[in-house]
């Protein structure tokens, strides 16, 4: 397990030795305005959380004696939302798992496949708290997130810019996000450019799976080109090592996590029909990914930004005990509970089958285990190495926003579909109620403009002609 | 249809090299079930093949056990205890299979199919099923074009289904040609294109249902086998009238083919190697000649030296034995010791007439399968046919120079990678999309703009990549390619950058910089399928990959009968490519870039300049295309057309009268001595300064003659004194003759370069050398193989009996197969060699007969495949 146990000061001591050497490439046209901030001011700071496929509103009702058991400890900083709906981004000839994830945090309809409607709430938060940029050295917006549907953007990227576009290259392994946070992509061109590094990574990383395949044990190849392909793959890892070396890794900074031993790119989706994991595997990346990015917050390098925990009508066949708290909740076992293999063995399908008269054992559980994993993300953000100035936790000093894709996945009511769905956020010091679980019954475009009024956010989401309206009852 | 015959393999011959194991009967079969249980609830798997893959009743009430068979009497579901993964990785190998049954159906109203023999995993999502209709069968194959239901699906005709016991078999080869046999008859075929990589790891065999439990079938099961290979309609016939309990390998002619072989395989090479040097026919030390199996037996000077079915009595094994022979040369080690012993206790079969030691020269490569690198010429090629972007200036200028190996830069195996080459691939793959129209590139693929996987994004992905990897991709390779386009719009990118970045990738493939097959298998050879094929073709003919034709003839399973083939071909010849290519065999078969490199010393040779070096390459390159192509005349008449081309610098070098500007034709009629490629600057430089007879006798005796010569002995100075006065070239070669250590070898070699004794070490003609020593032209050539050698007066007689040699004409399509293989040729090779040369010979014995001629052999349309056993004892 990687050892996440890296004192922040030191890190922090250690990022003020060499901050400025680092080429941080995509922020330095950043205006360095931003001159050293008070060391007792809280910085501003918004991050979305998604969570994939969603929890069906009448499991919401349960409260934390249902499948939101594991937010309870963490329940005095968190403000519950029932009853939010994003019907208004249904778009036809689109799925709702795909117009529900666009909404989420930007409470609009997709534009085209790649583009949200608008801004989601940490972007328009960050232009608002930072118009003339982060300070030098940040990065600006941080996405990252274990996922395994990637057909469209939408389902897997919470960062959009006012404009609808992504506002940051997604990093999904936990060693992008290391890259991303502490060291850096030392371009072999000289071309100042993060994110087209990113996408020559992408590349890279295609070519060395099929030189993997080519080398492995399905290999079409006899043992005499095998071993020629075999030297082509470490030739290639020369290379990569010289392309792509972490130059300046920032000192002090936690150990490079092992390489991913899932599936990524491509070979994470492969055409909607669902991969196989055990819930080890699973979680062990996730929580990499939760410490690594948790670390960036702490360490500030990053103060806006969203990390998804499995995408929008994310297919998994899961496998493994499932316990919480030293109790056995299930066993993971989608492709033979539904005696099925391929997108038809998903745990998707739990989904599709929930009815609310009928036990839902398996949907249970599933998000049971969602809630766990984004309680261990929120949790490593208030803890010791988690105090600001204020002696407040960054979760409490923060507006962490939590959400997902649907309030029910039957996919035979659209309007059911898209209301109800599952919001949760943080006190943003302050600026929200928390300790609550609130049936607001509004509509997710007047929730979040009223979370970015809170935030001076002067801009708003939505219609410019919309009469808004003030869900004051999530304000403190 | 003329289907093309896969059973003229020669296998008997070929698969005695290959040295597989001798496990099994027959080494393609992977499953078989006799029924032989009698009792319980398992279905043995008795092939002894790796893991028994057995099958468990789920009811085994609702079966009754008989002597021999199984009889299902209410629906049960005889189901494999884990997914048939050691049949669904060997067809995939293979990309074909023959199931083969012995079954009695128990009426003939069973329908949906009910499930005979499956390999499935519901009613919709299968691998393979054999199935009953009422009264015929059906079977559903998946492949990459049916559906995950294996439909269309092949069906034999209503009523040929009988509640008898019935011999049912169904084949696919690896082009598609799928047929179902009854009772040793065919009844059904179609093409069932695409191939079988596609199948579900995760399916099990099941008998007598569907893993569902909803189509049952009731009869008996007297014999189920499955194969990774199609089985011929003889060797079904012969399955038939074995019966029903037959052992499996019955009728294979791979396992009759590893019952012969101990002397191909043992010990011609050991003779080839060891005792050919001095007991040849032309040399024959003590009389005695061990390359001719009459000759051998009747012994030398002192008697028999073979007494068969006794070594100790032998005299040639009492000299091994004690190390006295080879005289002068290493001792054979153990292993051939022992070999030698035991073929001689064994009786000393001899099954071939004469042992010609080139054949076995390259056994070191005997057992291995290279894959091939695109060499540079062919890496432009590929891009300027894929892409439409000529790379070649930086291609030539960042990818490492293929080096000479065998005589040829597209040898397999020493076609390596290095460092600089990744560099360069990544490199010109940005130049390469750079230069590209991407969106006009990806328009011939789909017409969609969308980067959703869902939608579009995949679909377009499978057609890019099937031609930019001259086949298609496999699922999980779309799924590789694909997250590309979701890891671009996750950036924020747009279509277009998907595209760039896609194909980018995949220029870097190993899809695309390698000549990938199929190679794994049981060691044996194996038809290529249609997209190993049009590469084959493609990469032989011109150079390049195939062209959208030719692909769609491999799609299409256009590419199965013979006559399909040899249109293609034909057609491919008429392609300028098909020159190209054939000059790039001659650049590298004479090795003409080794002239740019020539610094002759310039105070013996002050006429040389590096332009006349260019002018002798291009005249080389010029004089093949001339009679080659423009004059269409027999490869052998390379060696003396009276024709050539020169520039007027080279024109008057070679003492002609220039005729103008440029490369122009020169009728050499009248000028007797020159004629030919060995009259040619370009080869004549290969002696060097000194025109070395030891290195031009060599090269007319490896290049043209096909013969060998060991080295030196240890400790013999082979610098050669200089000429003077008195000593011509010919009077030292003369002496190294006449040296009892040396002249055993330079007999066979140099006095093939006496006749080119009046060209200096530039290619210029004297009737005298630089001391005034008279030059003469006359000398002998001993062919290999033969014992007397023939006596020529001039260079042009010289050039005469070369170009009417059968063995030079033989040899000409040696060094034309090897060019074409990208390997060098081994003793397994030898027999369809010899099948192209007498084939090419009769269709004129020219450039573009021989081509033909290989690229119909099964030297081309099948490949050796390596098996994973040998590999592992390696």
């Amino acid at each position: 397990m990687y050892d996440r146990h890296v004192h922040r000061r030191t890190i922090l001591k250690g990022m003020g030795a060499i901050t400025i050497g680092l080429p941080f490439l995509e922020e330095m046209g950043t205006p360095q305005v931003h001159a050293a901030e008070s060391n007792k001011t809280v910085p501003v700071r918004a991050f979305n959380v998604f969570f994939g496929l969603g929890i069906p509103a009448p499991l919401q009702q349960e409260g934390f004696d249902g499948v939101l058991e594991p937010l309870k400890p963490l329940s005095k900083k968190l403000l519950i939302m029932r009853g939010v709906d994003h019907v208004r981004a249904d778009e036809k000839g689109s799925n709702a798992h795909y117009d529900g994830a666009a909404a989420a945090f930007t409470a609009e309809p997709p534009d085209g496949e790649a583009k949200a409607g608008g801004g989601s709430i940490d972007q328009m938060i960050r232009h608002a708290a930072y118009p003339k940029g982060l300070p030098a050295g940040m990065v600006p917006t941080l996405v990252g997130g274990t996922f395994f549907r990637r057909s469209r953007v939408g389902r897997y990227v919470h960062s959009y810019n006012p404009d609808g576009t992504v506002a940051a290259t997604m990093q999904e392994k936990p060693r992008d996000i290391f890259d991303r946070v502490f060291g850096s992509l030392a371009p072999t061109d000289g071309s100042p450019d993060a994110r087209r590094e990113r996408l020559k990574r992408s590349v890279l990383d295609t070519v060395v799976d099929q030189y993997r395949f080519y080398t492995g044990e399905n290999s079409p190849l006899g043992h005499t080109s095998r071993t020629r392909i075999a030297e082509h793959l470490e030739r290639i890892r020369e290379y990569e090592q010289r392309a792509f070396a972490m130059n300046n890794k920032v000192e002090g900074a936690p150990p490079i996590p092992p390489d991913s031993k899932l599936p990524h790119g491509g070979t994470a989706d492969p055409g909607g029909e669902g991969i196989d994991i055990t819930l080890e595997e699973l979680t062990s990346e996730w929580r990499l990914m939760a410490d690594l990015y948790a670390l960036a917050i702490q360490t500030d390098r990053t103060r806006f930004g969203s990390l998804t925990f499995l995408a929008a009508g994310e297919r998994i066949r899961l496998t493994g005990n499932y316990e919480y708290n030293g109790r056995k909740v299930f066993e993971f076992n989608d492709k033979a509970q539904r005696r099925k293999s391929g997108s038809a063995g998903c745990s998707h399908e739990w989904w599709h089958e929930f009815r609310e008269n009928k036990k839902n054992e398996e949907l249970r559980a599933h998000a049971h285990m969602k809630m766990r994993e984004v309680a261990y993300f929120l949790s490593r953000l208030d803890g010791k190495d988690s105090i600001d100035a204020n002696g407040k936790t960054i979760l409490e000093n923060s507006l962490i926003t939590i959400s997902t894709e649907s309030g029910d996945g039957r996919h035979n009511d659209i309007k059911r579909e898209l209301s109800g769905i599952f919001h949760a956020c943080t006190g943003a010091g302050g600026r929200f109620k928390t300790g609550q679980i609130l049936d607001v019954n509004a509509e997710g475009l007047d929730v979040y403009n009223t979370m970015l009024s809170a935030m001076n956010v002067p801009k708003h989401l939505g219609p410019e002609k919309r009469t808004p309206a003030k869900i004051d009852s999530i304000r403190a | 249809m003329n289907m093309y015959r896969f059973g003229r393999l020669l296998l008997g011959f070929l698969c005695v090299i290959t040295g597989v194991p001798n496990g099994n009967a027959d080494d393609s079969l992977l499953v078989r079930y006799d029924f032989r249980d009698r009792q319980g609830n398992t279905v043995h798997d008795r092939s002894g093949i790796g893991q028994p893959l057995d099958l468990t009743i789920d009811s085994p009430n609702n079966v009754r056990w008989s002597d021999g068979h199984l009889t299902i009497t209410k629906p049960t579901h005889i189901v494999s205890k884990q997914p048939a993964t050691k049949i669904i990785d060997a067809v995939n190998q293979s990309n074909a299979l023959t199931v083969e049954t012995w079954i009695k159906p128990a009426n003939t109203l069973q329908e949906g199919p009910a499930r005979i023999v499956s390999i499935s995993s519901d009613p919709s999502q299968r691998n393979f099923t054999l199935g009953q209709e009422k009264n015929l069968y059906d079977v559903r194959l998946r492949s990459s074009r049916t559906s995950t239901n294996g439909i269309p699906s092949t069906s034999t005709p209503a009523k040929s289904l009988t509640p008898e016991l019935t011999h049912v078999v169904f084949t696919r080869d690896a082009r598609g040609q799928a047929r179902v046999f009854i009772n040793g008859r065919q009844t059904a075929n179609r093409n069932v294109g695409g191939d079988l990589r596609n199948w579900d790891r995760g399916h099990h065999l099941i008998l007598a249902n569907e893993r569902s439990k909803d189509r049952p079938w009731l009869g008996e099961f007297h014999a189920v086998s499955i194969y990774s290979r199609a089985i011929s309609a003889n060797e079904v016939l012969q399955k038939f009238r074995a019966g029903s309990h037959a052992e499996p390998g019955t009728s294979s002619p791979l396992t009759m083919a590893k019952k012969t072989g101990h002397f191909e395989k043992h010990i011609a090479p050991l003779f080839a190697e060891h005792c050919l040097e001095c007991h040849d026919s032309a040399i024959h030390e003590g009389g005695l000649d061990l390359s001719k199996k009459a000759a051998a037996f009747a012994g030398g000077d002192r008697g028999k030296v073979i007494t068969p079915g006794n070594a100790k009595d032998s005299e040639l094994w009492q000299l091994v034995a004690k190390d006295k022979m080879p005289h002068d040369r290493a001792p054979l080690s153990d292993d051939e010791k022992n070999h030698l012993r035991k073929w001689l206790d064994e009786g000393a079969e001899w099954t071939i007439e004469t042992i010609d030691p080139v054949v076995y020269k390259n056994e070191g490569h005997a057992g291995d399968v290279w894959i091939q690198r695109l060499t540079l010429p062919e890496y432009i090629a590929t891009v300027k046919a894929a892409v439409d972007v000529d790379i070649s200036r930086e291609a030539e200028q960042l990818l490492p120079p293929d080096l000479r190996a065998d005589g040829f830069r597209n040898t397999a195996y020493n076609l390596g990678i290095d460092l600089k080459h990744i560099e360069a691939y990544s490199k010109l793959a940005e130049i390469i999309v750079d230069r590209m129209d991407l969106l006009k590139f990806s328009s011939q693929f789909s017409k969609s703009r969308k980067l959703s996987t869902d939608d579009t994004m995949r679909d377009h992905v499978a057609k890019m990549g099937k031609w930019l990897f001259r086949g298609p991709l496999s699922s999980d390779e779309v799924n590789q390619f694909s997250g590309i386009a979701t890891t671009v719009a996750s950036a924020g990118g747009d279509f277009e950058e998907a595209i760039r970045y896609i194909v980018q990738a995949m220029l870097q493939s190993p899809r695309f910089v390698y000549r990938i097959e199929h190679q794994r298998g049981d060691g044996n050879r194996r038809l290529l399928d249609g997209y190993e094929l049009a590469s084959r073709m493609s990469y032989i003919v011109w150079g390049a990959p195939p062209d959208r034709e030719l692909l769609d003839a491999a799609d299409n399973g256009r590419l199965s009968s013979r006559e399909q083939i040899e249109s293609q071909l034909a057609r491919m010849l008429k392609d300028p490519r098909t020159i190209e290519r054939s000059e790039q065999f001659v650049i590298e078969w004479l090795n003409l870039d080794r002239l740019e490199n020539l610094r002759p010393h310039e105070d013996r040779f002050p006429e040389w300049t590096s332009q006349l070096a260019d002018d002798m390459r291009a005249e080389s390159i010029a004089y093949f295309r001339e009679i080659a192509w423009e004059q269409n005349r027999p490869l052998s008449d390379l060696l003396n057309a009276q024709v050539t081309f020169a520039t007027p610098a080279l024109a008057e070098f070679y003492n002609l009268k220039p005729q103008g500007d440029g490369l122009q034709r020169y009728d050499l009629s009248r000028v007797p001595h020159r004629g030919g490629l060995l009259t040619q600057g370009s080869v004549l430089t290969i002696g060097g300064d000194e025109a070395s007879m030891v290195a031009r006798g060599l090269f007319v005796l490896h290049d043209l003659l096909r013969g060998t010569i060991n080295a030196p002995p240890p400790c013999v100075n082979t610098t050669p004194p200089p000429t003077k006065s008195g000593l011509t070239q010919r009077l030292i070669a003369e002496q190294r003759i006449g040296d009892s250590r040396c002249g055993v070898c330079h007999i066979r070699f140099e006095p093939l370069a006496f006749g080119l004794e009046q060209f200096d070490g530039i290619g210029a003609w004297h009737e005298r050398d630089e001391h005034g020593n008279p030059l003469r032209s006359d000398g002998t050539i001993l062919f290999p193989g033969t014992a007397k050698p023939i006596a020529y007066k001039s260079s042009a007689q010289l050039m005469d009996q070369l170009a009417k040699s059968d063995r030079v004409k033989e040899s000409l399509a040696w060094k034309v197969t090897q060019f074409a293989l990208g390997r060098p040729l081994i003793a397994a090779d030898a027999s369809y060699l010899a099948e192209i040369h007498q084939q090419s010979q009769k269709n004129g014995g020219t450039y573009a007969s021989l081509i033909s001629a290989i690229v119909m052999s099964d030297l081309v349309q099948t490949t050796r495949t390596q098996s994973e056993a040998l590999s592992q004892k390696e």
